[in-house]
């Protein structure tokens, strides 16, 4: 029983995320008017203006490094603090000299 | 740990070169072909991982230096935020270099455009490289167990 009702309820939910996340109707993202579509939805913008604006050919690297380079930064962050702590975790303690 | 073997050692020797010239020419090439800085990056230390791994950790002993590798990997996300902060009388991550830049911009398309793109690539290729080399060499030099 409670596994059913949990189960109704995700299903719920699902679906609730999908008629939200609906373009046809739903949430409105933007500054409103007719054009939120070009607000909401930006990867045509990015291939028509990539060239132009950032002025590389690989419009993957355009996005990566220019319009969304916060994440670039925050990935190289990641990375380093992944291979620092790899390296305070496995260097060796005074313990372990024996 | 020991190296392995006669054969795998004459085709890394091969092919080690390959991979490397492989890398650099993805992170060169990031701004035109698909590819850039992280794939390039990792492609170099996948040449570097071959050589611990054929080599044995004697031999990686003798080339690897700590100090070099991790002051490289700082200056590669250095010159990544400085080049990303050139622009930063109109935004951060502008590409002033393109738009109004005294080099880097050609036409969409040759190698010397694309205004702080190569730069960029470069300067994550070369911190992705040392970072992946830097690791590998930790797991290995630093391990608990006992041959």
């Amino acid at each position: 029983m409670k596994r059913t009702f949990g189960a109704l309820a995700l299903l719920f939910i699902f679906g609730t995320l999908l008629v939200v996340a609906s373009p046809q109707h739903g949430l409105k993202f933007g500054l409103g008017g007719n054009n939120w579509k070009n607000y909401r939805y930006t990867d045509q913008y990015y291939i028509d203006h990539g060239v132009q604006e950032v002025g590389g050919m690989n419009i993957v690297t355009d996005i990566v490094f220019d319009y969304r380079g916060y994440d670039t930064i925050g990935e190289a962050t990641v990375l380093f603090t992944a291979i620092a702590g790899a390296v305070a975790l496995l260097r060796p303690w005074r313990r372990d000299e024996e | 740990m020991s190296d392995m073997g006669l054969i795998v050692k004459t085709t890394a020797r091969a092919t080690i070169p390959l991979i490397g010239i492989f890398g650099s020419y993805i992170v060169a090439h990031g701004h035109l072909t698909p590819g850039g800085g992280f794939q390039g990056g990792a492609t170099i230390a996948g040449a570097g991982i071959l050589f611990l791994l054929a080599f044995g950790l004697n031999e990686m002993r003798k080339h690897y230096n700590h100090h070099v590798y991790s002051s490289l990997e700082g200056l590669g996300g250095l010159a990544f935020l400085g080049v990303s902060m050139l622009g930063f009388s109109v935004a951060f991550f502008y590409n002033k270099l393109w738009h109004s830049g005294p080099f880097f911009n050609g036409k969409p398309g040759t190698l010397l455009s694309a205004g702080y793109l190569p730069i960029m690539n470069l300067a994550v290729g070369l911190k992705v490289f040392t970072g992946l080399v830097s690791a590998m060499a930790a797991i290995a030099l630093y391990r608990r167990w006992r041959e």
